[in-house]
């Protein structure tokens, strides 16, 4: 690709505020990046990750309302302060989702968007789609509607109408959060090459560290908006001696399997094409299953099944009417209804109000009973809505994607209530495409994959997995 | 899959058939003719490999609102001869009216589905620049047909977070409605904010707004097929208006 050089880019005593919060979202960070390096920024939720890319790009101050001092400097050309517009031909934000940022509903148009943008000729701008595509590996995709992408096509889409704006810089905010196994394998491979080639500057935010681990970027903490440490590329790091979630390495809890607390028998379901295809499982009490597949193969339908909340088109699914089942959605926003945290607890809460406060307590949002839901970091608002459903009594709790965005503390505290609920003989299925913590957690393992099925003790299920070549939904070694 | 039928037409010329479908309908909305224009409309989904249940999205909806539609209107009208008078007076013209009202409420329906299944948004934003609406103005049209999935798809899932919350939803009663209202559009809209404000650093990220003019990578999409939508949207217009001067109002 005929892009520039990578440049430098250079933060010196760079604070931010917002003016609905007491703290600074930034405070006094400095740091320079090499042209053509590429630099991880982790910490826990909160510590300044996402404000610092929007910093970078130009929405913050601006077009998010900040005050903002210190100074960002792209090369030699200070920008703080700089319109969005005008630096998006030197630095490309790629977002956290990948769906939410997409224009327009065709690949070839959503890639052309920022080119077209720029009022270059029209034949550049076919030139810009193609080398981007090419690029992002998706060439193939150009004339296909995005509506029918799947996660990591979406991620790469992003990514090349990113591109064609020939950006020096990359930024992108937590890449691997909407992406399978499958899909963080070959994007950082993308990024690695990239890397190699020292094209570009790159700066990746990501709670799991692990993921980087082809990139082997070098690393930079923040903690509460401060820069507190740095390392080296491909120093071996203990992620979690630093809060950091990396590889999980929890030793499984010896569960002993009771009765069958919900049955799928033979269940099938599909969306004109296959999608759960005569599916056969139990679960059983004091048990965890680990739900593992690629974006778009059925998990979700699956807990949906389990859930009671659409009917198999053959099969069936069976449970003892008195046998409550909670759901904990993948979006916290889809479960919040009122306008305080306490509130949020007193709807349909089926036991004495008194007992709010103790669960309040233990959801670590006590000091937060007043405060608006939505106005909670993603961690809080995850914490909240685990708390409201597991104020319901569930005997079966159903979680779909629980720990993304999470960081390291917030996927401790959801470890122990699963592990509260299978202990006291519920059974827990959850879907992640983190598969350190599916081996570090489950006691068996159900892969999905628009009609393909497997299920299995955890061991059985990931051996099965290497061996009809889905390697990347298995962990490299058992903890 | 190669285009067929309106795909292949300029969406102009698609936009200038629904005003037609519509505007015919509204000033002559005699039964036959709104059946006519149906049956129209039919035979273009047809052609352009739309199935016909495509052309109602959310059929029990749009059947129970249509009946709804033609019951009020069939019990408004007290003109006409007679046909029942207890419990509630029904004359032949309210029942005429009714289903004027009713296949009204479906052509217009259809007439917008046909439009939507048949016409590229980007295209027709191009169309619109081409007419001298400001691009800023025109890119809002893909927009919104950009969120009508988007707003699906999130009113399910919080339909189905209030069912295993065992939350009661029910619109019986203003209170009731109220809640049920408070409880479904507060976590839709929160939805919508956060996706607007990501969709706003997407586009300004890529220069939107920079200039006050912008290229199209696209070529003109003119084809023969463009002139099938005209044609009958002049057909439907002078029908409507030979109807009106010589079949009267209705």
């Amino acid at each position: 690709m005929p892009s520039s050089d990578a440049l430098d880019v250079t933060f010196r005593h760079l604070t931010v505020s917002y003016p609905d919060r007491a703290a600074d979202a930034l405070c006094d960070v400095s740091e320079h990046v090499r042209a053509g390096e590429a630099v991880a920024v982790a910490g826990p939720s909160g510590c300044g990750k996402t404000t610092l890319c929007l910093a970078l790009a130009g929405f913050v101050p601006g077009m998010i309302p900040a005050r903002a001092s210190g100074s960002i400097a792209l090369g030699d050309a200070e920008v703080l302060g700089a319109p969005p517009e005008e630096l998006a031909t030197r630095v490309g934000l790629v977002q956290q989702d990948p769906d939410a940022q997409v224009c327009t509903l065709n690949v070839g148009q959503e890639v052309a968007f920022g080119p077209e943008n720029l009022c270059l000729d029209p034949a550049e701008v076919r030139a810009r789609v193609g080398r981007s595509l090419e690029a992002a590996g998706i060439a193939h995709l150009r004339e296909r509607a995005t509506t029918t992408l799947s996660g990591g096509e979406k991620q790469r889409l992003a990514i090349a109408s990113i591109l064609a704006m020939e950006p020096r810089v990359v930024v992108f905010d937590e890449p691997t959060a909407s992406l399978d196994p499958l899909g963080i394998e070959q994007l950082m491979a993308l990024l690695a090459s990239w890397a190699r080639r020292g094209e570009r500057t790159l700066i990746v935010v990501e709670h799991r560290i692990d993921a980087l681990s082809r990139l082997a970027p070098r690393l930079v903490l923040l903690d509460r908006g401060r820069l507190v440490d740095r390392y080296p590329a491909r120093e071996r790091l203990d992620y979690a001696a630093l809060g950091l979630r990396g590889a999980w390495t929890a030793a499984r809890r010896d569960a002993t399997p009771g009765a069958d607390l919900l049955a799928l028998r033979r269940v099938s379901f599909d969306y004109g094409t296959p999608l759960i295809d005569s599916l056969s499982l139990s679960l059983r009490g004091g048990e965890v299953v680990a739900l593992l597949g690629p974006n778009g193969g059925g998990k979700t339908t699956l807990l949906r099944l389990m859930a009671g909340l659409i009917a198999p088109h053959s099969g069936s699914v069976e449970r003892d009417p008195a046998t409550r089942v909670g759901l904990v959605f993948q979006h916290p926003h889809h479960q919040i209804f009122e306008r305080t945290v306490r509130r949020e607890m007193e709807l349909g809460h089926p036991e004495p109000l008194s007992a709010i406060d103790g669960e309040l307590a233990a959801t670590r949002l006590g000091d937060l009973a007043t405060a608006a839901p939505l106005s909670l970091s993603l961690g809080e608002q995850r914490r909240l809505t685990v708390a409201t459903t597991l104020a319901q009594r569930p005997r079966v709790l159903l979680l779909d994607e629980p720990f993304t965005g999470q960081d390291r503390r917030n996927v401790v505290w959801m470890i122990d209530r699963l592990h509260d609920v299978a202990s006291a003989g519920g059974a827990v299925a959850f879907v992640t495409h983190d598969i350190s913590l599916a081996a570090a957690l489950a006691d068996r393992v159900v892969y999905v994959d628009r009609g393909t099925w497997h299920a299995g003790p955890a061991d059985d299920a990931f051996a099965w997995l290497r061996a009809t070549g889905r390697a990347a939904f298995a962990p490299e070694a058992r903890p | 899959m190669s285009a067929r039928g309106l795909r292949r037409a300029s969406p102009l010329a698609n936009a200038f058939l629904l005003l037609a479908e519509v505007g015919a309908a509204l000033a002559w909305p005699r039964l036959v003719f709104s059946a006519a224009t149906l049956s129209v409309i039919a035979a273009l989904a047809r052609a352009s490999g739309i199935p016909l249940r495509g052309l109602v999205p959310g059929r029990r909806f749009v059947v129970v609102f249509a009946l709804v539609l033609f019951v009020a209107q069939a019990l408004s009208v007290r003109s006409g001869a007679v046909l029942v008078s207890e419990p509630f007076r029904v004359t032949t013209l309210g029942i005429l009216s009714g289903a004027e009202m009713g296949l009204r409420f479906l052509l217009i329906l259809a007439a917008s589905a046909l439009f939507v299944r048949t016409t590229d948004p980007d295209r027709l934003a191009d169309g619109l620049v081409r007419l001298r609406v400001p691009y800023r103005y025109a890119y809002l049209v893909v927009l919104a047909l950009r969120f009508v999935p988007f707003f699906e798809d999130e009113l399910r899932a919080v339909r189905d977070a209030q069912r295993m919350r065992g939350l009661e939803v029910s619109v019986r009663g203003l209170r009731r409605a109220l809640q049920t209202a408070r409880l479904t559009f507060v976590p839709v809209i929160v939805s919508a904010l956060h996706r607007v404000d990501t969709i706003a650093i997407s586009m300004k990220g890529r220069c939107f707004g920079l200039h006050a003019r912008r290229t199209s990578s696209r070529e003109d999409a003119r084809s023969a097929w463009s002139i099938v939508p005209v044609a009958v949207g002049l057909a439907l217009v002078a029908g409507a208006v030979v109807g009106r001067i010589w079949g009267g109002s209705g």
